[in-house]
C-alpha cells in the first residue's frame, strides 16, 4: 500500500520541515515547499493526495494558489493551515466544495485524523501508527 | 375692558375737561361784551356832562343864543344817554338816587333857561338905564351934572361889581340929585334897582345851576365807576374760573394718565417677569394678568407658548439623553471592536511562532518515543510535556481572543431559549458530574420564541454555567431559571451557592484578563466575552454576589433585539 503523499506549502521553513519530519515518522510521504512559485509545478510533478497550505505565503497569495489548484487538479484535497480565523471564514464564503482548515497551533493527532478523513473518500487508508 | 376703549374714555374725559373752561370763558366774554355797552354809555354821559359844563362857562360869559342852543342840545343828549341805560343806572345807584339825578338835570335845565331869560331882561334893563342916564345928563348942569356923572360912574361900577356895597354907593349918590326931571330920575333909579335885583337873581340861579351840576357830576361819576367795578369783578371771576378749570384739567388729567399708565404698565411688568422665569427654565407658574382684554389674550397666548416650549424642552432633553446613551453604546461598541482587532492581531502574530514551538516540541516527543532509554530520558520527556502544556494554554488564550473578535459578527434567527440552555448543559454534563453538583432547572415552558444569535447566547450560557460549576464546592447547587420579564423581554437567572465574589472584585469581573480562579484555571476572558456578546445582542447582564453564599447572574434578553448597524458591522 502506498503511503499518503502530503505536500506542505509554508514559507516558514522551520515549521514546515519539523511538521514534515513528524508526518514521516507517522508513515506519511511528506514533502515541503517554501517557495510559493514552485508549488504548482511541484504539485503537478509529485501529484500529492493532500496539500497542507499556509495562507500567509509571501509573494503569492495562498488563496490564489488554492483557486488555481482547485481548477487544475480538483481531485487534490487541500487542508488550510492558518492562524487567521478571518481568512478561513473568507474562504468559507467562496463556497468551495472540498475545503478544510485547521488552526495553528494544532495537535498532530488533529491533523492526521483530518488527513485520514479527507483521503478516505478516495479509497485511501493510511494504517499509520501514532507516535 | 380693552385698552382701546380705555384710551377712548380717557381722551373723552380730557375733551370734556378742556371744554368746561372754554364754555366758561365764552360765557364770561359774552357777558363782558354786553356789559361794555353801558360802560361806554356811562362814559358818553360823563363826557357829555363835561362838555355841558364847558359850554355852561362859555354861556355864563357870552350869554349868547348859540351857546344856549348848544347847551340845550347837550342836556338832551345827557337825558337820552340816561334813558338808554336806565336799567343799569337804576341797578347801579338805586331808584331814589336816579330820581334825584333826573331832578337835578331838570333843575339844571330850568335854571339855565331862567338864566337865559334873566340875561335878556338884564340886557333890556341895562339899555333902559343907559338911555335914561344919557337923557338925564342932557338936562342937568353945574354941580348936579358933576354928581350925576359920578353916579354914572357908580352905575358902571355896579354893572362890573354887581355887589350890594356898589349898590349902596349908587343909592347914596343918587339921593344927592334933586334937580332933574322927576320921572326920568325915578325910572333911572328903578331900573338900577331892577338891574341889581337881576344881578342878585343871576347869582342865585348860577348857584342853583352849579349845585345841580355838582349833583349830576356825582351821579354820573358813580355810574361810570360802578360800571367799571362791575367789569372788573366780571374779569376777576373769569380769570379765577379759568385758573380753577386749568388746575382741575391738569390734576384730573394727570390722575387719569397715571391710572391709565398703571393699568398698562402693571401687566407688562408681570409679562416681563414671566418671560424671565421661562428664560430661566422655570415653567412652574402660569402667567395671570388682570386688566385689559388685550393683555388677558396675550397672557393666554404666552401661557400656551410656555406649555409648548416646555414640551419641546423636555422632548429635547429626552432626545439628548437618548443621544448620550446611543453615543455611550457606540463608544462601547467601538471600544470592543478595536479591542477585537488588537486581540486578533496579537493572536495571529503569536499563533505562527507558537505552532513552530509546538511542532518542535512534538518532534522531540516523537524522537524520544522511538529512542532507546538513556539516563535523562524521563526528565527530558517531562520537560517537553511542560513545553507542550504551556503551548496549549497559549493556544486557548489566542483562540479565545480570536473567538472574541469573531463574535463581533451576529446572526439573528428565531430561537428557543430553553432549548439553547439545555444544549449548553448537555455540553457541560461531564464537568457537572465531576463536581457532583446538583443542577435545578426551572425553565418556563410558555416562554415565547425570541430572535437572537443562538450560538453566541450558548457561548454566554456556557461561560456562566462553567463559572458556576467552578465556583461551587463538591456537591454544590446550581439553579437555572427562565421567565418572562415583561412584554418585550425574557430573563435567565444562573445561580450557584458557591464561594461568591468579594465586593471589591465584583466591579472588575467583566474586565478582560480578570480572573478569580487562579492563573492555571482561567484566562480572564470568559465574562469579558460574555459581557461583550450580551451588549451586542441588546441584552443586559447583572451580577449579585455574597461571599460564602453564592452568586447570581441575571440576563435580560429582548424578544426582538434592537441592534444598530454600527453594532452588527
Amino acid at each position: 500500500m502506498n503511503k499518503i503523499k502530503v505536500l506542505i506549502v509554508d514559507d516558514e521553513h522551520d515549521f514546515a520541515a519539523t511538521l514534515a519530519e513528524r508526518l514521516c515518522l507517522r508513515s506519511y510521504d511528506a514533502r515541503i515547499v517554501v517557495n510559493a512559485c514552485e508549488t504548482l509545478s511541484l504539485i503537478d510533478k509529485i501529484k500529492p493526495d493532500v496539500v497542507l497550505l499556509d495562507l500567509n505565503l509571501q509573494g503569492i497569495s495562498g488563496i490564489e494558489i488554492l483557486m488555481t489548484l482547485k481548477n487544475v487538479s480538483p481531485e487534490v484535497e487541500v487542508i488550510l493551515l492558518t492562524g487567521h480565523m478571518d481568512i478561513a471564514r473568507s474562504i468559507e464564503g467562496l463556497r468551495l466544495d472540498s475545503f478544510h482548515y485547521i488552526f495553528k497551533p494544532f495537535d498532530i493527532r488533529e491533523l492526521t485524523e483530518k488527513i485520514d478523513a479527507v483521503t478516505a473518500k478516495h479509497g485511501r487508508k493510511q494504517g499509520n501508527e501514532h507516535a | 375692558m380693552k385698552i382701546r376703549r380705555k384710551l377712548l374714555i380717557a381722551f373723552s374725559i380730557y375733551m370734556i375737561l378742556a371744554l368746561i373752561p372754554a364754555v366758561f370763558a365764552y360765557r364770561e366774554l359774552s357777558t363782558l361784551r354786553k356789559r361794555l355797552k353801558p360802560v361806554e354809555a356811562a362814559s358818553d354821559i360823563t363826557s357829555s356832562y363835561l362838555e355841558l359844563r364847558k359850554n355852561e362857562k362859555t354861556f355864563l360869559l357870552l350869554k349868547d343864543r348859540d351857546t344856549l342852543q348848544l347847551l340845550k342840545k347837550q342836556i338832551g343828549m345827557l337825558k337820552g344817554g340816561l334813558d338808554d341805560i336806565e336799567s343799569e343806572v337804576l341797578r347801579e345807584i338805586g331808584a331814589v338816587n336816579y330820581a334825584s339825578l333826573r331832578e337835578a338835570i331838570t333843575a339844571y335845565e330850568t335854571g339855565t333857561l331862567k338864566l337865559a331869560e334873566n340875561f335878556n331882561t338884564e340886557q333890556l334893563t341895562i339899555n333902559k338905564l343907559t338911555d335914561l342916564g344919557r337923557r338925564i345928563e342932557k338936562v342937568l348942569d353945574g354941580s348936579e351934572l358933576q354928581t350925576f356923572l359920578v353916579l354914572r360912574r357908580h352905575e358902571k361900577n355896579l354893572m362890573i361889581q354887581r355887589d350890594s356895597s356898589s349898590m349902596d354907593v349908587f343909592r347914596q349918590t343918587s339921593a344927592l340929585i334933586k334937580s332933574s326931571p322927576e320921572a326920568d330920575l325915578a325910572a333911572y333909579r328903578t331900573s338900577a334897582e331892577k338891574l341889581f335885583s337881576l344881578y342878585q337873581d343871576e347869582k342865585q340861579l348860577e348857584n342853583e345851576i352849579r349845585n345841580s351840576a355838582s349833583i349830576i357830576q356825582t351821579y354820573t361819576e358813580s355810574i361810570l365807576q360802578g360800571e367799571r367795578q362791575d367789569i372788573d369783578a366780571l374779569l376777576k371771576i373769569s380769570m379765577n374760573l379759568l385758573l380753577a378749570s386749568l388746575v382741575i384739567v391738569i390734576v384730573i388729567g394727570a390722575l387719569i394718565n397715571a391710572r391709565l399708565a398703571a393699568t398698562i404698565a402693571a401687566p407688562i411688568r408681570e409679562i416681563r417677569k414671566f418671560a424671565e422665569r421661562v428664560a430661566g427654565g422655570d415653567f412652574s407658574k402660569t402667567l395671570e394678568v388682570k386688566g385689559s382684554q388685550e393683555f388677558i389674550s396675550l397672557a393666554d397666548a404666552l401661557n400656551l407658548m410656555a406649555v409648548k416650549l416646555k414640551d419641546t424642552v423636555s422632548s429635547l432633553e429626552l432626545a439628548i439623553q437618548n443621544l448620550h446613551d446611543k453615543q455611550g453604546q457606540l463608544v462601547e461598541a467601538e471600544k470592543l471592536a478595536s479591542l477585537g482587532r488588537i486581540a486578533a492581531g496579537v493572536a495571529h502574530e503569536i499563533n505562527n511562532p507558537l505552532a513552530i514551538i509546538n511542532e518542535k516540541a512534538g518532534l522531540m516527543q516523537d524522537l524520544l518515543a522511538i529512542s532507546s532509554d538513556f539516563e535523562q530520558k524521563k526528565s527530558i520527556t517531562a520537560q517537553i510535556e511542560g513545553i507542550t502544556g504551556s503551548v496549549n494554554r497559549c493556544r486557548t488564550i489566542t483562540h479565545r481572543l480570536l473567538g472574541f473578535a469573531r463574535r463581533m459578527d451576529i446572526t439573528i434567527e428565531p430561537m428557543n431559549l430553553n432549548e439553547a440552555i439545555r444544549e449548553t448543559i448537555a455540553f457541560l454534563k461531564t464537568d457537572i458530574l465531576t463536581k457532583a453538583a446538583r443542577l435545578d432547572l426551572n425553565l418556563a415552558e410558555d416562554l415565547p420564541e425570541i430572535r437572537s444569535d443562538k450560538i453566541q447566547l450558548e457561548q454566554v450560557f456556557l461561560n456562566l454555567i462553567k463559572n458556576a460549576v467552578d465556583a461551587v464546592a463538591a456537591g454544590g447547587e446550581i439553579t437555572i431559571t427562565t421567565s418572562r420579564k415583561d412584554e418585550g423581554a425574557v430573563q435567565v437567572f444562573i445561580s450557584d451557592n458557591g464561594s461568591g465574589i468579594p465586593k471589591d472584585k465584583l466591579n472588575h469581573i467583566f474586565e478582560p484578563f480578570f480572573t478569580t480562579k487562579g492563573r492555571d484555571k482561567g484566562t480572564g476572558l470568559g465574562l469579558f466575552v460574555s459581557h461583550a456578546i450580551v451588549r451586542k445582542l441588546g441584552s443586559r447582564i447583572q451580577v449579585q454576589s455574597e461571599v460564602g453564599k453564592g452568586t447570581t447572574f441575571t440576563l435580560d434578553i429582548p424578544i426582538k433585539p434592537t441592534l444598530s448597524k454600527e453594532m452588527t458591522a
